[in-house]
């Protein structure tokens, strides 16, 4: 009888087949590894790199209404999604961070140095994420161990200077447990270290202000390499970030991407359409072509040579590596490499023609600029990169290093000619009065241009600018593109708003609010 | 105390387990043995002698001798003549017609029981010719026929005032009756069907040489069998709210599946085709509305066996005899924990005892047209006032005046993309069946091809059904077998272009957006990049599935004493689905003279394949009890079932494969993060039920009825897995009470019926109350090697049953002597413990699954009324029904759940229908600079970010500005007032039927770019239907000014979430209009057929709607309110023209 074949029947109790449960999960050491790759995974993402840029004025969004576009707009409210998204995400990681921190001890077997070194990563992650936490919204729900549910209803917020002494003690901590850079086997290579707990500490009080401490933990890097690694600049800007040159000298912690396996794929959207991109919803903005200085080592505003009508010639070499602007050259996937052409009506096939800027919300560019920095040329189609996002570079500890010695006024030609005279050497100028360090000018705003060119679409920007306090200076005002507008001006898109006395927080999420009430009140200028 | 109650849970959990291995046994045990039992028959000839006996001891005696059941009322007997008799060895039903020829009453043969009733007023044959006198003794011979033409067998066939001269017809209906009186009536008279007279006299001679009795379907239909939870009643007996849907909805429509055909067909039985992409027939079933934030779609049962809901659209159509839609807690409780959303309970066709075989064929073949319901505008208008969206918005215009020039000259060559891809497809369906039976078995076979080719142009997309079954049964004494084997196979060639609809129609209809250059090159241009939607149709690849279904249903049927049956039944649904995705690469060219592609069209070359296996085995042990004791009738139920289910799968798939066969080749790419193997897509859960009935009815006027059902289900962690589900029903046929009579005669019949009871509902994951950790390939990578991650799930540890309290009260009532039939219901329902995700802070860290946290009612009505009229040769049958649910959150946990997706968003909130639409209301347009400067305006836009023309949006809480706080309950989606009308129209030969199909009251919410023009991010164009905007001499438009997408003005228009979104969703259409006409008898029968009909058909012929533009279906919600924003962005509308051919003999 075929009936007597199909007669087993599944018990009640059917247990999941493709999952460990609570009992028998941390059982085997490999899981308490996925759970510290888990906490990894939350650190960052190419995304909030974007995203991030995206706040501030290196970048325009033209193909839609985004969050980040809101925010900018002066729009935004406490329902705006990202607000929320940031909030619950930085939070999700931290509760990994805490699931593996209080079930480690549950693990058999584990080799002890070993635990404590990932203990060290995982305390590393967990104050990234705190960081970034209190950066967009202030004080914040603050808490070292796994929260219970009852407790998430009910937890205030605690003030942003706690949970940054908290950061920076937990950083010193896990700096002594940490290993250096040089100590890495390669197949560990993007693992956290003890150079990329400093640099964070350096970036931790640069956000602060906090001079004197910046200096110490920049000059763990740049004078103590023996015990935290040795840094140095790479030898070509371009090629730091090519898939190639993936953790080179420079590298002090970037967030991984595997080629093919785990790959981001934002220039789909951002790179010249003529090149295989969709269409452009990430545009760099003239504000950021016009901070690159001439090769000659003056502004725009004062370099005699300089016409708005022919703008793009000799040049700061790093404007080429970021952006590409018309006239400009891409390499396409295939190792040729061909000028592109964006001004209305120069392109001479249809090929060319597409990458021409047609007015706002066209697939093409609204700003008339593409992004280059972050190309991967090894990238699959459809931009799948698997190309390393930079957290962390030895030029940014070089910046930190001349800003804070420029604050406390000790900026002088033996600290320049440390730092921004190799990077700018590196950059590729030759002109001295590049080089050198400056007769003229204001040092402060020298220093940050500096900053902003050499970092531009690397994710920092945003932040420099509120920490300068410096909102209604850079991100107020009407946006501007390449000077494709009419009657030969620049394009006007977006008027921008920054509110002085709000913007330089984010609100609640009013999710939140509406669960915990002790997280009122909210940022000041936004509804409770 | 904790210690024994978990003892006592554990003892009781063995028990079960016991019983279900007995109960296993027990099945095959009977399976096996009835190979070898040949007890003897009860026999169907019946000897009799008797002088004025009572007709109750006659019954009694004639119960003896055949088994056969006879159910009758004291108030009958009491009426009943006394009985002479005198018959040896005759046919039960021979010796039937000679007891009752002068009786008050008349009988009903069905199956085993004798159903004795009034007798009904005879109907008489009017004379249609004057008289033809014909000779003193006469031999009549002829063939009796029901309304559709097919013989019917055993009618009773008496001469009036001559009671010896009685016969019945045989198998294929012919009689003969020798030595008449030419002015004798002939009177016939068959179960089901009104009792007919014929005065011979009045007939014409050449009608009178072979004598056509055509017999009418009984309009009463008290005795029509209704199929129930694990058996039949009749409709005098029905205390439930139950519909029940017959073959003839099924048969001779163009529809892809069966739930496309139950659409309109019951009241409160919405469906809603969200898509008429025959590659992608998502349909929503609902029976009676929303009473969970969870799934809300029936269970589905079919020939008694469980399944799951998806099958029903793998049964042919053409099999289907009845589909029952139970309701109420009286008919659904017996299905206990799965019950509360209703049950659709199909019945195949078999064959008849005692019918001699007959073989059907059906064809059908038809256009199904694509109708797009939007057009845009001319290529310079659409440039024109682009240029006027970006100067309004204070940018730069995009087009010169030359190239506006230019697009005006070369209107004519002009061409919009999405006509393009789409065709006409020629629709074909086949059916075969063959039936019949002997004295002691019965069987069906048949075949069914079911072909609907997709309306995009390329490949050769489409679905194709194909289904075998058989149904077969056989008496062997005592026991009955029941065989049930039916094979679906379905195949599925749709396309990878998943938005070739919304990149086709995007575009403006610019003569230079060309997707194909005239020497065939695929083109790319700046508005499309890489998603030529007419490359990826014709040379993209496909998505092809071909899946396997077998279905077992094996039923052993055994008397085991009177009145007591045991059956055993042994079900299996096997599935075996396989999915194989190939992306091919097309090559885009920027100029028709371009050597090298600029990009490709799928260029990652992707490869997948998927197979699943499933299977649901179901064992069921049911103990049936049945007598009627004098006037008491009592049945009963009592039955036990087990369900597995069980699911594995694996699939594959692979990037950068062979770009010409699909296969790895270098550099080709597996992804484990997708890539599944058996243990990763195992599922395995399993259901334990007891479950019962008990009936008693006294004289078929008052009805009580009790069911249950007990089902521990795997789902749940053993505290909370056991569920009891109850329900009581009363009935009374208020018109059979004396007091009554005058009604009854005078009015109709009328019976009252109400029920009570608790269904469960388990809309829960497997596993849920265990804590996992699961495994994410590729998470993270070191030194550029891939990683693997975990991620943990929180356990719902306490877990429970949703339950919904359900009240039903109804009104059965016949007018007009049975001509109108009438029903009406009302429902009250109350579900707690629904199962709802928990609003947690973020701040926890993760979310936790669902929790027994909601309280939700929801109640309604619905009518159905069915019309029988004749008038003159015509012949008329209206049934139109509507119905209409209202649910409202009674409790949950928590504030206001508000989700947005785009620009829709939905509110859950206490007191309100789950899942309104919510937003900003607008004030209507501005009209003058004064008026925006003195009017709140939504936070972060100033006054001067607008102009007359912006929308006005209404300040609620009057504080000066607009931002959440001022946001409106605007409306909900779920339709309300649904209804389904249709007429059937007979007139000799000919017949026609027409059937539409509504919804009185729907909110709809639509956006993008059908709403906004030049939408963001996707939409160049303006269509003809958003040509009513604000100008300053247009004041009164209906839509924004134009503005550029981006701009202030535009976020204020189109960013918010307002009415401006909201659109009327009623509707009413013509579904479907059919006229036959079938040959005439006597032509067919010299062609050796039984009957031929040929028939025209039409689908969606007409649509009467609010909304020109789109089509009022489609929906963005599924079964539980869920689902992205409705972006209009639609599969056309199908309208259908064909005609078919049937054949009988």
């Amino acid at each position: 009888m075929a009936a007597v074949h199909f007669t087993s029947c599944n018990k009640l109790d059917t247990l999941p087949t493709d999952r460990f449960t609570d009992e028998n999960f941390w059982d085997y050491p490999e899981n308490a590894e996925k759970m510290v790759n888990m906490a990894y995974n939350q650190l960052f993402s190419a995304d909030r790199l974007w995203n991030d840029e995206a706040l501030s004025d290196n970048i325009f969004e033209g193909r839609s209404n985004t969050d980040q576009r809101a925010i900018r707009n002066g729009t935004a409210d406490p329902t705006l999604g990202r607000f929320g998204s940031e909030w619950s995400d930085l939070y999700g990681g931290i509760k990994t961070c805490h699931v593996y921190l209080e079930n480690v001890d549950r693990v058999p077997g584990l080799d002890a140095a070993l635990k404590q070194r990932r203990i060290a990563e995982v305390r590393f992650i967990r104050a990234s994420l705190y960081f970034r936490l209190v950066n967009f919204y202030g004080d914040v729900p603050f808490f070292t161990k796994d929260i219970t549910l009852e407790e998430s209803k009910t937890i205030p917020r605690t003030p942003k200077a706690t949970v940054m002494a908290f950061i920076h003690q937990e950083l010193d901590e896990c700096m002594t447990d940490l290993p250096s850079k040089d100590a890495l086997p390669a197949d560990d290579r993007g693992r956290i270290t003890k150079g990329a707990a400093s640099a964070f500490q350096a970036r931790a009080y640069l956000y602060e202000s906090n001079w004197n401490k910046v200096l110490e933990y920049c000059e763990n890097l740049i004078k103590k390499q023996a015990e935290f690694g040795t840094y140095a600049l790479f030898d070509s800007y371009p090629d730091l970030f090519t898939a190639a040159k993936e953790y080179n000298s420079e590298v002090i912690l970037d967030y991984a991407y595997v080629p093919q396996l785990k790959t981001w794929n934002k220039l789909y959207d951002a790179a010249p359409i003529s090149a295989q991109a969709r269409l452009n919803g990430y545009a760099p903005l003239q504000s950021l072509v016009d901070n690159y200085i001439t090769l000659d080592g003056n502004t725009i505003a004062t370099d005699p040579n300089y016409s708005s009508d022919n703008p793009y010639v000799n040049r700061d070499p790093r404007m080429a590596a970021t952006i590409v602007f018309h006239g400009g050259q891409w390499t396409d996937f295939d190792g040729t490499v061909r000028k592109i052409f964006i001004k209305p009506g120069s392109g001479g096939t249809d090929k060319e023609r597409l990458d021409e800027y047609q007015g706002a919300s066209a697939n093409a560019s609204p700003t008339g600029y593409y992004v280059k920095k972050y190309y991967d040329q090894t990238a699959t189609v459809k931009y799948d990169a698997g190309l390393n996002i930079i957290m962390f570079r030895y030029a940014d500890i070089l910046l930190m290093y001349a800003e804070a010695k420029e604050a406390l006024g000790q900026l002088d030609a033996a600290i320049w000619d440390m730092t921004i005279k190799p990077i700018r050497k590196r950059a590729g100028f030759e002109a001295a009065k590049a080089l050198d360090f400056p007769t003229s000018g204001d040092l402060k705003t020298i220093v940050r241009n500096e900053r902003r060119s050499e970092l531009a679409l690397e994710g920092l920007r945003y932040y420099d600018i509120l920490r300068w306090k410096a909102g209604k200076t850079y991100l107020d005002g009407q946006v501007l593109g390449a000077k494709y507008g009419g009657n030969n001006s620049y394009i006007k898109l977006d008027i921008r708003r920054f509110d002085e006395s709000r913007d330089y927080l984010w609100s609640v999420p009013r999710t939140q609010i509406d669960l915990n009430k002790n997280l009122l009140p909210n940022n000041q200028g936004y509804s409770n | 105390m904790y210690q024994n109650y978990i003892r006592k849970k554990e003892i009781a959990y063995l028990l079960f387990r016991k019983l279900w291995l007995i109960m296993r046994l027990t099945t095959i045990i009977i399976l096996v043995t009835f190979m070898q039992v040949s007890a003897s028959t009860f026999a169907q000839k019946v000897t009799l002698e008797y002088s004025n006996m009572s007709l109750k001891k006659i019954f009694k005696e004639l119960k003896s001798q055949t088994g056969y059941n006879f159910l009758y009322t004291e108030r009958q007997m009491s009426v009943a003549q006394p009985v002479n008799i005198k018959v040896k060895e005759r046919m039960l039903s021979d010796v039937l017609v000679q007891i009752f020829k002068d009786q008050p009453l008349s009988y009903q043969l069905d199956n085993k029981t004798v159903v004795i009733r009034d007798r009904p007023q005879a109907t008489t044959i009017p004379s249609s010719a004057p008289s033809a006198a014909g000779s003193d003794q006469e031999t009549i011979k002829g063939r009796v026929t029901n309304e559709r033409g097919e013989a019917l067998a055993n009618v009773s066939v008496r001469v009036k005032g001559n009671e010896s001269a009685g016969t019945s017809t045989a198998t294929d209906g012919s009689f003969t009756i020798r030595n008449l009186s030419p002015k004798a009536t002939l009177i016939f008279s068959s179960v089901g069907y009104d009792q007919l007279s014929m005065e011979l006299a009045s007939m014409r001679a050449e009608d009178l040489a072979q004598l056509q009795v055509v017999m009418k379907s009984s309009n009463s239909q008290l005795e029509e069998v209704i199929v129930i939870g694990y058996g039949t009643t009749t409709r005098q007996r029905l205390v439930g709210a139950v519909d029940q849907i017959g073959a003839k909805t099924f048969q001779d429509r163009p529809v892809g599946n069966v739930t496309q055909a139950l659409q309109g067909a019951s009241p409160s039985l919405t469906i809603q085709q969200k898509s008429m992409d025959p590659n992608d027939n998502a349909m929503n079933i609902n029976i009676r509305g929303i009473s969970t934030v969870n799934s809300n779609a029936p269970l589905v049962v079919i020939d008694g066996i469980i399944t799951e809901g998806g099958t029903l659209n793998k049964i042919n159509p053409d099999d289907i005899e009845t589909v029952s839609v139970l309701k109420d807690a009286g008919s659904t409780a017996i299905y206990g924990s799965r019950s509360a959303n209703g049950v659709i309970l199909v019945t195949t066709k078999r064959g008849r005892q005692n019918q001699k075989p007959s073989v059907n064929i059906g064809t059908q073949w038809g256009v199904q047209q694509p109708k797009i319901l939007f057009s845009p505008v001319k290529g310079y208008e659409n440039a024109t006032l682009r240029n006027l969206a970006l100067t309004n918005s204070g940018m730069d215009p995009q087009f010169s005046p030359e190239a506006i020039a230019d697009l005006y000259a070369h209107q004519d060559i002009e061409q919009w993309n999405l006509p393009e891809i789409m065709k006409n497809s020629f629709q074909q369906k086949y059916n075969i069946s063959v039936s019949g039976g002997g004295e002691k078995s019965s069987y069906l076979f048949s075949g069914g091809f079911y072909n609907q080719p997709s309306n995009f142009v390329g490949q050769d997309f489409a679905i194709k059904r194909y289904n075998l079954r058989t149904n077969l049964s056989t008496e062997i004494g005592r026991f009955k077998l029941t065989s049930i084997l039916a094979y679906t196979r379905n195949n599925n060639l749709g396309n990878t272009a998943g938005s070739a609809i919304i990149n086709a129609s995007r575009l403006p209809s610019y003569y230079y957006y060309r997707m194909r250059a005239d020497n065939g090159k695929y083109l790319v241009n700046n508005a499309l990049t890489d998603q030529n939607p007419l490359a990826e149709l014709n040379e993209g690849g496909y998505v092809k599935n071909d899946n396997d279904y077998f279905n077992i249903n094996l039923n052993l049927e055994a008397k085991l004493l009177d009145g007591l049956k045991l059956r055993g039944i042994f079900g299996a649904d096997i599935y075996a689905d396989h999915r194989f995705i190939r992306r091919i690469q097309v090559p885009l060219y920027s100029d028709p003279n371009a050597l090298q592609p600029q990009v490709y069209v799928n260029s990652d070359r992707n490869t997948e394949d998927f197979n699943e296996k499933a299977s649901l085995l179901n064992f069921q042990l049911l103990l049936d009890y049945d007598k009627n004791f004098g006037s008491h009738h009592v049945s009963g139920l009592i039955g036990a079932s087990n369900e597995s289910y069980t699911r594995r799968q694996n699939e594959l798939k692979m990037k950068f494969t062979d770009p010409v066969l699909g296969t790895p080749t270098t550099g080709t790419v597996i992804d484990p993060a997708t890539a599944r193997v058996t243990p990763n897509g195992t599922l395995q859960n399993s259901i334990n039920s007891i479950f019962g009935r008990a009936g008693y009815d006294f004289e078929s006027k008052y009805f009580a009825e009790f069911s249950f059902r007990y089902d521990g289900s795997s789902k749940f962690s053993k505290a909370n897995r056991w569920g009891f589900f109850p329900s009581g029903s009363l009935g009374w046929r208020a018109s059979d009470e004396q007091f009554m009579s005058w009604y009854k005669d005078h009015v109709g019949s009328l019976k009252i019926r109400s029920t009570y009871g608790v269904l469960g509902n388990q809309a829960v994951d497997d596993y849920s109350y265990y804590f996992t950790y699961e495994s994410y390939p590729n998470s993270y990578g070191f030194n550029n090697k891939p990683v693997a991650a975990a991620g943990f799930n929180y356990a719902s540890l306490d877990l429970r049953w949703e339950k919904t309290y359900n009240f039903n009260i109804g009104l059965d009532a016949t007018f007009f002597r049975d001509k109108l039939t009438a029903s009406f219901d009302y429902f009250k329902k109350r579900t707690v413990d629904i199962l709802m995700a928990p609003q947690i802070p973020s701040t926890f860290g993760t979310s936790l699954k669902n929790q027994n946290l909601g309280e939700m009612n929801n109640e309604g009505w619905e009518i159905n009324l069915t019309y029988h009229a004749t008038t003159g040769a015509f012949r008329h049958q209206i049934n139109a029904n509507m119905g209409d649910s209202h649910n409202k959150i009674v409790a949950m946990p928590g504030d206001d759940r508000i989700s947005t997706v785009d620009n829709i968003t939905k509110l859950t909130r206490v007191g309100l229908p789950y899942n309104s639409y919510y937003g900003y209301k607008m004030a209507g347009l501005f009209q003058n600079i004064s008026d925006i400067e003195t009017s709140a305006l939504p936070s972060g836009i100033t006054a001067a970010d607008l102009r007359p023309g912006d929308v006005k949006y209404v300040d609620r809480n009057n504080d000066g500005i607009i931002d959440a706080r001022d946001r409106f309950v605007l409306g909900n989606g779920f339709p309300r007032f649904t209804f389904g009308l249709t007429y059937n129209l007979s007139y000799k030969d000919f017949d026609f039927s027409m059937f539409w199909q509504g919804v009185g009251k729907r909110d709809m919410m639509i956006r993008g770019e059908l709403i906004e023009p030049f939408h963001q991010n996707y939409s160049y164009a303006i269509y003809q239907h958003q040509l009513d905007y604000w100008t300053p001499t247009n004041i009164d438009g209906q839509w924004p000014r134009l503005t550029a997408n981006g701009s202030t003005a535009s976020t204020n228009n189109f960013g918010k979430d307002s009415d401006l979104y909201l659109f009327n969703g009623k509707y009413a259409r013509l579904k479907n209009l059919q006229i036959g006409y079938s040959l005439p008898k006597g032509v067919v029968s010299k062609l050796g057929l039984q009957r031929v009909r040929f028939f025209v058909n039409a689908q969606n012929l007409l649509t009467l709607s609010k909304n020109s533009w789109i089509d009022p279906e489609s929906s963005e919600f599924d079964s539980n309110m869920g689902g992205s924003a409705n972006s209009a962005r639609n599969y056309p509308t199908l309208k259908y023209y064909g005609g078919g051919l049937n054949i009988q003999f």
